[in-house]
């Protein structure tokens, strides 16, 4: 089994045990292996399985990848070499041939990327833990995965124990209001309509939740307009020239947001929008 | 006013791959449109997508023909109209039997696809997706995508944990957080809409979308002259940027159907099973 050591100094600051996927290096926080150091690039390199050896390319980096202390583009890698990149530097161990027995060193096995890019699903609790990770990495913190597991406890003791990948919690939906119509005018089938729904239709279709009624005369249009909702947010549209829409007294022919307080006017019904709490 | 649809499907290996595991399927009759992508080695990834449109194809048949009642599958989403819950509903039936083929065969673990669905009534438009594959709605000159990738990276964009940037350069893109028959419940995300004469919705699996930014769709199916050689400039462009996946598209333009057509005759009815 192949591994790789991420070294700056003397000091091993990671192993990574290669599956038969891809290992990138590099400076932000998706990459497999990340240096966070300002002489790396971005997505500076990648190791990665090829037919019947374990390769190294580098992604058009500012200060390029040395093997060895040789500047390479790509290059096959052996037992023992060096990979130099920025400061850091990463041992490349092959130890598939060697016949010593299996070193219990706390190895970070990566997410398995079993076949270069062929598509993988995350169960939810793999999900969580990457997304956990990201969120930790973002905030400037270690990746909790490379937490020492059963570590001592630190001296003060008032520090819950940073063990690898929280639970993450769901991320905190944020509180949705949900708008309100209040009829002011016109023929309607309810005084009021709580637009719960993302789609709300206004007309005479067994599909309008808001109702219009007509004279016999004059029928509303199935469709007159819609109020949908997104991300917490409520957009008025007209669906028929004939439903003349107005809002707040002016022909609206395109879609607009709802602001608390609005007015829109649809086939001679005049409603008011603002939020319910 | 009434609504019509034309539709054209087209679904392509790519240039590296040596199967298929997209799959496609439609029936205007019921107004259903589906493309799955399916994933797992050892042919279950193709096992997985062709089942999925074949379920929910059945799931509308069977509603829209039979019992004109959409059965109703786990529970029902609040604020949504009931085709979405019935698209939904059907995803879920789908996921079921992914799921518990694949448990029964241990040599296809790992077995799961995505899915995007749409449904049209009239003018009334309900979509479903879970994973990568996505829908954009094209509308006069502009495209929109309907949907949200449930794929790690994206999720974390949304979430600002990453960039846009550090997305599309991110080497773990591949990777889904939701998928249909990998576990043994599934929720899709669902939304409603109303459709306008003239709107072309596309229906694309990741092979497609990965390789051909928004402009580029929106150009090539304005350019086209017919929907199934728009079908085929969007998987030839694919393909020229390599195409290391499986490709496939579904292209639906909405019109307006003159009276007389309504009366006197519609036409043959289109559909098309999982290839």
């Amino acid at each position: 089994m192949a591994k790789l050591y991420l070294k700056f100094e003397q000091a091993v600051l990671k192993e990574v045990t290669l599956a038969q996927g891809m290992v990138t290096v590099g400076r932000l926080p998706d990459n497999l292996i990340q240096v966070d150091n300002p002489a790396v690039s971005g997505h500076h390199a990648k190791i990665y399985w090829e037919v019947d050896h374990y390769s190294v390319e580098d992604n058009n980096s500012l200060n390029g990848t040395y093997v060895n202390n040789q500047k390479v583009s790509k290059a096959t890698l052996k037992d023992g070499d060096s990979i130099l990149i920025g400061k850091h530097n990463i041992t490349f161990k092959d130890e598939w041939h060697e016949d010593q027995p299996e070193q219990r060193v706390p190895t970070q096995v990566m997410p398995a990327v079993p076949q270069m890019d062929a598509t993988v699903v995350l169960d939810t609790k793999k999900a969580r833990e990457l997304m956990a990770q990201a969120r930790a990495l973002k905030e400037g913190g270690a990746p909790p995965a490379a937490a020492p597991t059963g570590a001592g406890p630190t001296a003060s003791g008032t520090m819950p124990a940073a063990t690898p990948a929280p639970p993450a919690p769901p991320a905190p939906p944020p509180k949705e209001r949900t708008g309100m119509l209040t009829v002011i005018e016109g023929k309607t089938d309810e005084p009021r309509y709580l637009l719960s729904g993302k789609l709300t239709v206004i007309g005479k279709s067994a599909m309008a939740s808001i109702k219009l009624k007509g004279s016999l005369f004059r029928q509303p249009p199935d469709v007159a307009a819609i109020v949908s909702k997104r991300e917490g947010k409520y957009f008025v549209a007209s669906q028929d020239k004939k439903a003349n829409l107005k809002l707040n007294g002016a022909d609206l022919d395109r879609q607009q947001e709802l602001q608390e307080g609005d007015t829109i006017e649809v086939f001679g019904v005049k409603m008011a929008f603002e939020y319910h709490d | 006013m009434s609504l019509t649809v034309q539709v054209a499907g087209k679904s392509d290996l790519g240039c590296i791959r040596t199967n298929n595991e997209d799959n496609f399927g439609y029936d205007t009759r019921y107004g259903v449109f589906v493309v799955c992508d399916g994933m797992g080695g050892q042919a279950a990834g193709e096992v997985a997508s062709k089942m999925g449109v074949d379920i929910i194809l059945e799931y509308f048949r069977k509603a829209g023909g039979e019992t004109g009642k959409y059965p109703v599958e786990g529970e029902p989403l609040e604020g949504v109209s009931e085709r979405a819950n019935a698209l939904a509903s059907s995803i879920r039936m789908a996921n079921r039997s992914i799921f518990e083929a694949a448990s029964k065969d241990a040599g296809h673990a790992g077995r799961g696809s995505t899915v995007v669905a749409a449904m049209g009534q009239g003018s009334f438009l309900s979509i479903a997706h879970v994973g990568d594959s996505r829908i954009y709605l094209i509308r006069k000159d502009s495209i929109q995508q309907l949907t949200n990738d449930h794929s790690l990276v994206m999720e974390q964009v949304r979430r600002g944990l990453i960039t846009q940037e550090e997305a599309e350069k991110s080497t773990m893109q591949n990777i889904i957080i939701r998928a249909l028959g990998s576990e043994e419940t599934v929720e899709a995300d669902v939304d409603d809409m109303m459709a306008q004469p003239g709107d072309i919705l596309l229906l694309a699996s990741d092979g497609l979308t990965k390789h051909v930014k928004d402009s580029g769709l929106l150009k090539l199916v304005k350019g086209a002259p017919t929907l199934s050689q728009a079908c085929e400039a969007l998987i030839q462009a694919a393909r020229d940027d390599g195409g290391d996946d499986n490709i496939t598209c579904v292209l639906v333009r909405v019109l307006e159907q003159p009276w007389y057509r309504r009366w006197f005759g519609k036409g043959s009815p289109q559909w098309q099973n999982s290839i």
